[in-house]
Parts: structure tokens; C-alpha cells; sequence
């Protein structure tokens, strides 16, 4: 596989490069730690990072796989609607926001206001949460294998959260429904598809009380 | 205590029981607090015998049994009843009936400060001679991203369609929008609501996706708008126009995100959004992955790395400190800059957001101008004004100040038939413009709509023409405040322009502007 070093390069290089060498062949970057919007709106292809990476990486992706060694900045996947993300380290501030299509997985913790306004991934966390994760979820799914910080799932609209740990306080217009067989047949396949030993029907299922929270 | 002859009481003998039946009904008699209405005991007739002591409560109005009396007021309620008002009054029972506050459309009513007490200096013998209008060329084109993209946005005349996003609008408005901007060369705009196929092609002239069929010349721009709510955004969506907006506030409801109420989320406005069918679309009021001016920065360099460098960024403000938000949208980046004064529209808001938080465009003006001066890109930045710019002349003053161009909302709206009613929020539009109910949809056909965009703006090119000339000048880009004096001190006060017969600026905008030199 070939590997660029992207210690002297910057962003509008290097994205450059992967948008015309993605077409071929997997590349691996390393030493991008500095660079924020890698892998911006790519539409596929398999970029695998070596390290870590900075902030807003894999930004609109729109079918890429993209997979990262160690730990990643802020805002991993902004507005994603497509493809896959992997993380085998920690995620800063914001993960996954916006997002409306493709999976996310973070092996490590990620931080606060992780999954705002989710409307369609399917977002994995296998380690612990902040405070205000899964804000105003629209559509999808969320999984927190580990722990959740407050207002956890705030003003859930639709969509699937689920929790394997204990969450310090649960957000507005949420309530908890038992895991249904669809839900475990779904989560299995994603837990498969990306290693994860979890077993779904342990989790414990949030959803919204009400559609119409706001005005009536 | 009553003002004299404030109010006239107006009783329908048609309809009022009395009238058909006397000794029958005296309602009003009983209840009027002033004794404006009295019954004969004899005769059982009921008279209006005393109409100077009416306060206006209109108690007498409520306890009638066929709605027959109707009170006006004789001179403005501001005067006579302020500050309690029928519409304080109104308010307080409303929200003691339902414990909720008030939503509505459209923009702020009332006084504010506004244009008008500007006027334009003509060229005479001591200046400039003025060009002649009807003979003589006048250069109004806008470039906006010049120097930053391969593909600059030029703007035939210096008008742009104000951000209204599908949803708050119907898809009849929006293509209407599309084909308006293609007639005159000026830009659309997707607002937040995502953007419809059909505006893709429109605004660019073409009838067909593919466009090869073009019909509308000559042709014009599609701004696509990044906002806080992020409704069908993806890496196409910010690939399928001219340029990207990132919204960071607006006119109507500077501090809060836009609302689309569930009424309006229709199936088709679900779909492009991005959203289920039905639910409240409130966007945030901040951009959650945006912490900094750093974050804001990277922003900035993500969206035009995924637009290859093609298209200009915009950024659309809301009117808070004009000054610092127009330095950091500036350092963040801006290929140009929208800011949108207190009276800017919506399509629902809290009414209290609409009426009570701002700042009046004329005030916005200056400071953001100063900004621009201040690090060397007045101009080069370009800056556009919205705000309750109705015509040729406010959009000429607005440029005086020193904006580059100015956008057109609401008056859009009312070009395409709105008459004002304040009730978008309801989705009742009987002109089809704000209503998503296929029936009313029916009355707005956009090709003729188009057209009657066209001509207000065709319309108002040419008063911009007029009056750019008829102050000396054969471009728009060589407008300055000394085209413009303040006819009264408050203006001045706020405008920093010239007072009409003073012939200077009022001296504290004269020092503060020496000591920025």
C-alpha cells in the first residue's frame, strides 16, 4: 500500500492527492496530525491513517472507508452522509455531528456534544461518552457501549440510542423502550462488521416521548 | 382620564338586536364602564348618546351577541392608549389563555429607525457634473471572489434574492426565485432548508436538469447556503451552486436558528431536508462544531477544499456588533459579507425576536464598513445589506454607506403577490408563496412569478441607475456617504453621515473617525 508522509504538506495538497490516487489502490497517510479537513468530501476509496489525526477529519465524507491507528481531534466526520469511519483511538469534542448516512465507529472515549443533530448513521462508541451527547437526533442510531455524561440523548426526535453503561442524566423527551429483535439483528451486524465484541440485546434502548416536543 | 373624541363607536342597526328589537338587548349599555351607550326606558331604544367618553377598551364590542359594534380609533391607538394598547391588551390575554407566547412571519412592524430621513445630493455646479441617465452608461456589475477562486460570482446588478429556505417558502416561490435571479443575472439563494433540483437549473436559465435548454438570459447565480441546522447538506449539495454561505445569523432572529414548524414539514420538505415528516425543524442557534475562530478558520478551508477552489464563501451575519462580527467573518476567510438589519423577514419567529432584537440596517452599515476599512478590504470584501430594503432608493443609500449591494426578502415576497399579513408561520398563504397546501400552491405559476421578480428588479436597476448618476457618478463602486445627508439628528446620530444643513457629521462621529485615521 502506499503511504505518504504528510509532514510538509498541506491541506489542499494532500487532499488533492488522495482525491486522484483514491481511485486506484488503498493509500495509508502518516504525520497528519496537523492538517484539519482530511479526507474532506471524498466520495470512496480506503484511506487508513497512521498515528493520529486532527480535526473535521473524513469531513462530508460521502463513501469513503477511513480508518485511523490513534487517536483523532475534533469533530471527526462533520456532516457525513456516506462511507465509513474507524477510530481505534479516542475522538475529541464533537464527533460525528450531522451526520445523515454511513457508520462511525470509535474504539476509544470520545468527548462532549458527540452525535449532535444525528439524521441516518449509525454511530458507535465503544469506550465513554461526554455531557450532551446525541442532542437533537433526528433519524438513526446511536450505540455508547461505555458510560454517558449529562442531558444525555437531549430532544431525541427519532431515531435508536442505546447505552451499555449508566449515563449521569438523560436529556428531554427521551424514555426507555426494551431492545426489539430488529434492533439486536441490526447492531449485530454492524458489531460484526467492525470486530466489536458487544452483545446488543444487553444494552438498554432509549427513545423519544414525544415527536412534537417543542410546540404543540 | 377619556381623551376626547379619540375613538368612533360604530353600531350595525342591521344586525344589533336592540335596533331590530327594542328593549330586547342592551348588552353594551350594561357593560361600558363610561356610559357611551344608553337605553331609554320608555322607548327600550339604545343610543350611542356619549362617543367622547369611549376609551377604546371595546369591552362592549366583546359582550355583543352579533359582533354589531365597531370601535376605531379617531387618532393613532399609539397616542391615545399607549402604552396599553388593543395590541399589549391582546397579547396579555393571549398568553393567559394559552401560557404560550406569540410566533409569526415576516418582519418587524412598527417605526424603526430607517432609511427615510436620508436623501441623495444631486450634482450640481460645485461638484461633479451629473451623468445623463438616458444616454450614458452606468457599471453597476458586482464581482464577488475576485482574487481567492477560479470561479468569481458576478452579479449583473447589484441585487441578491435574501436566504429563504424551502419549507418556509413553497417549491412554486423557490423556483420562481431561481427564474427571477436567471432573468436579471443576479444570485438566488437556497436558504436553509436544502436545495431543490429545480433550482439548480432555474437559476442558471435552463428548463431541464441536464441544461441544455436554456430559456431565462441571461442567466443567473445559485448560492448555496451552509447553515447551523444543516438540512440536506452533503458534499454535493455545497457542489451544486455558485458559492457557499455560511449562515451565522439573520435579521429576524439574530441569536436563534430558523424555525419550520411541523405544519409545514410536509412529505416534500421532508425529503429534502433530510428530516421525518411532521417534526418541528428548529434549527440550533450555533454552529456545534465550531468552538473558535481557529475552528472557524479550518471551516472555512474545508469547504473550499471540498469546492476544489472553484467557488467564493460568503458569510451572512445577523445584526449584532457589527463592527467585531464583520472583523472576524474578515479573518475567517470571507469572500464577501451579508449582514441583515433588525427588520429582515422569517418565516416564523417569536414575535418578541422579531420586534424586539437588532440592530436598524442603517446602523449595521456603517460600523461594518469601518471593519472593512480598517483591514484594507472595503470593496475587495464585498458587502451585501438586507434588512427592509423595499426599492431602488433605500438599496442606492444602502450603497452610499458603502454596502456593495443589497438583498431583497420580503420585498421578493411581495413582488411575487404577499400583502403582509404577518402569518407565514400558519401556512395559509392564499398567494402560494409560504403555504405548502397543494391548493394554494396552484395560485403562484413560477414562470409569471419569475417575470414579476424580473421586472422589480429590472425596476429598481434603473432607479439605482438614476440616481447614481444624477449624483455624479457612472459607477456604483464610486458611491460615498458625502452622496448621502442625514435630514434630522438622529439619523445622524446613528448613520455617522453628514445633517443637511449643518453639512457635517455630528462632531462625535467626526472624532472617532479622525482617530481611526
Amino acid at each position: 500500500m502506499k503511504t505518504i508522509n504528510g509532514k510538509t504538506k498541506d491541506l489542499r495538497s494532500l487532499n488533492g492527492t488522495l482525491r486522484e490516487t483514491l481511485n486506484g489502490h488503498p493509500v495509508q497517510v502518516e504525520n497528519v496530525d496537523h492538517l484539519h479537513g482530511l479526507g474532506a468530501g471524498l466520495k470512496h476509496g480506503q484511506l487508513s491513517v497512521k498515528g493520529g489525526a486532527g480535526d473535521y477529519l473524513g469531513a462530508l465524507n460521502a463513501g469513503a472507508d477511513i480508518s485511523v491507528e490513534g487517536d483523532v481531534g475534533k469533530y471527526l466526520a462533520d456532516n457525513m452522509t456516506g462511507g465509513t469511519l474507524v477510530v481505534n483511538g479516542n475522538a475529541g469534542y464533537g464527533a460525528a455531528q450531522y451526520c445523515y448516512g454511513g457508520t462511525v465507529v470509535i474504539r476509544g472515549n470520545a468527548g462532549d456534544f458527540t452525535a449532535t443533530m444525528n439524521k441516518g448513521a449509525t454511530i458507535v462508541v465503544c469506550g465513554d461518552v461526554g455531557d450532551e451527547a446525541g442532542t437533537y437526533m433526528l433519524k438513526g442510531d446511536l450505540v455508547i457501549l461505555g458510560n454517558a455524561g449529562k442531558n444525555f440523548a437531549n430532544y431525541l426526535i427519532r431515531g435508536s440510542v442505546f447505552i451499555g453503561g449508566e449515563c449521569e442524566s438523560q436529556g428531554h423527551n427521551t424514555k426507555p423502550e426494551p431492545v426489539s429483535e430488529e434492533d439486536i439483528v441490526r447492531l449485530h451486524a454492524v458489531f460484526e462488521a467492525h470486530n466489536i465484541s458487544a452483545d446488543p440485546a444487553s444494552l438498554k434502548k432509549l427513545v423519544a416521548a414525544s415527536e412534537k416536543p417543542f410546540y404543540h | 382620564m377619556a381623551v376626547i373624541g379619540a375613538f368612533c363607536v360604530s353600531v350595525n342597526k342591521e344586525i344589533c338586536v336592540n335596533a331590530r328589537m327594542s328593549g330586547k338587548c342592551a348588552t353594551c349599555a350594561e357593560v361600558c364602564p363610561h356610559g357611551v351607550y344608553s337605553l331609554d326606558p320608555d322607548s327600550g331604544h339604545m343610543e350611542v348618546v356619549n362617543y367622547n367618553a369611549c376609551v377604546g377598551c371595546r369591552i362592549c364590542a366583546e359582550f355583543c351577541p352579533t359582533n354589531a359594534i365597531r370601535i376605531n380609533p379617531a387618532e393613532p391607538e399609539y397616542i391615545s392608549r399607549y402604552p396599553w394598547t388593543l395590541a399589549a391588551v391582546e397579547e396579555v390575554h393571549y398568553k393567559a389563555q394559552t401560557g404560550e407566547y406569540l410566533l409569526r412571519g415576516f418582519g418587524t412592524h412598527g417605526q424603526t429607525p430607517n432609511f427615510d430621513m436620508i436623501t441623495v445630493v444631486p450634482s450640481q455646479i460645485a461638484s461633479q457634473a451629473p451623468r445623463d441617465k438616458y444616454r450614458e452608461e452606468c457599471d453597476m456589475e458586482v464581482v464577488i471572489g475576485e482574487d481567492t477562486c477560479e470561479k468569481p460570482m458576478r452579479l449583473k446588478v447589484p441585487f441578491v434574492w435574501a436566504a429563504m429556505s424551502f419549507g418556509a417558502l413553497s417549491k412554486e416561490a423557490k423556483m420562481a426565485l431561481a427564474i427571477g435571479a436567471a432573468m436579471t443575472g443576479i444570485a438566488t439563494n437556497t436558504g436553509e432548508g436544502g436545495v431543490l433540483p429545480e433550482e439548480i437549473y432555474l437559476s442558471r436559465g435552463y428548463t431541464d436538469p441536464e441544461m441544455t435548454r436554456k430559456r431565462f438570459d441571461p442567466g443567473g447565480n445559485l448560492i448555496i447556503q451552509w447553515s447551523t441546522g444543516r438540512w440536506g447538506v452533503s458534499v454535493d449539495y455545497v457542489n451544486s451552486g455558485d458559492a457557499v454561505e455560511v449562515k451565522i445569523g439573520q435579521g429576524a432572529k439574530p441569536g436563534m436558528g430558523g424555525h419550520l414548524l411541523g405544519a409545514k414539514v410536509t412529505d416534500d420538505v421532508a425529503l429534502v431536508r433530510g428530516i421525518p415528516k411532521g417534526s418541528d425543524a428548529l434549527s440550533p442557534c450555533r454552529y456545534y462544531d465550531v468552538q473558535d475562530m481557529g475552528d472557524m478558520k479550518n471551516m472555512v478551508a474545508f469547504l473550499r477544499d471540498v469546492t476544489n477552489y472553484q467557488y467564493p464563501i460568503l458569510f451572512k451575519l445577523g445584526p449584532s456588533r457589527p463592527y467585531a462580527d464583520v472583523a472576524a467573518c474578515i479573518e475567517a476567510g470571507a469572500d464577501a459579507i451579508s449582514i441583515d438589519g433588525l427588520v429582515g423577514g422569517t418565516g416564523c419567529s417569536p414575535d418578541i425576536v422579531t420586534q424586539g432584537v437588532g440592530i436598524p440596517t442603517i446602523a449595521c452599515i456603517p460600523p461594518a464598513v469601518q471593519a472593512l476599512k480598517d483591514y484594507g478590504v472595503h470593496h475587495k470584501v464585498k458587502l451585501i445589506a438586507l434588512g427592509g430594503i423595499r426599492n431602488g432608493l433605500d438599496a442606492f443609500k444602502a450603497m452610499a454607506m458603502g454596502a456593495d449591494a443589497v438583498g431583497f426578502g420580503s420585498a421578493a415576497e411581495v413582488a411575487m403577490g404577499c400583502r403582509v399579513c404577518y402569518a407565514c408561520q400558519k401556512g395559509n398563504c392564499p398567494y402560494g408563496i409560504t403555504s405548502h397546501k397543494p391548493e394554494l400552491r396552484a395560485r403562484l405559476d413560477p414562470v409569471d412569478a419569475g417575470q414579476r421578480l424580473a421586472n422589480f428588479i429590472h425596476a429598481c436597476a434603473e432607479e439605482i441607475k438614476i440616481l447614481t448618476m444624477l449624483s455624479g457618478h457612472s459607477r456604483t463602486v464610486d458611491l460615498s456617504t458625502e452622496d448621502l445627508r442625514a435630514m434630522d439628528l438622529n439619523t445622524a446620530a446613528l448613520t455617522g453621515l453628514k445633517l443637511a444643513g449643518y453639512e457635517r457629521q455630528l462632531p462625535m462621529w467626526e472624532a472617532l473617525q479622525n482617530g481611526n485615521k
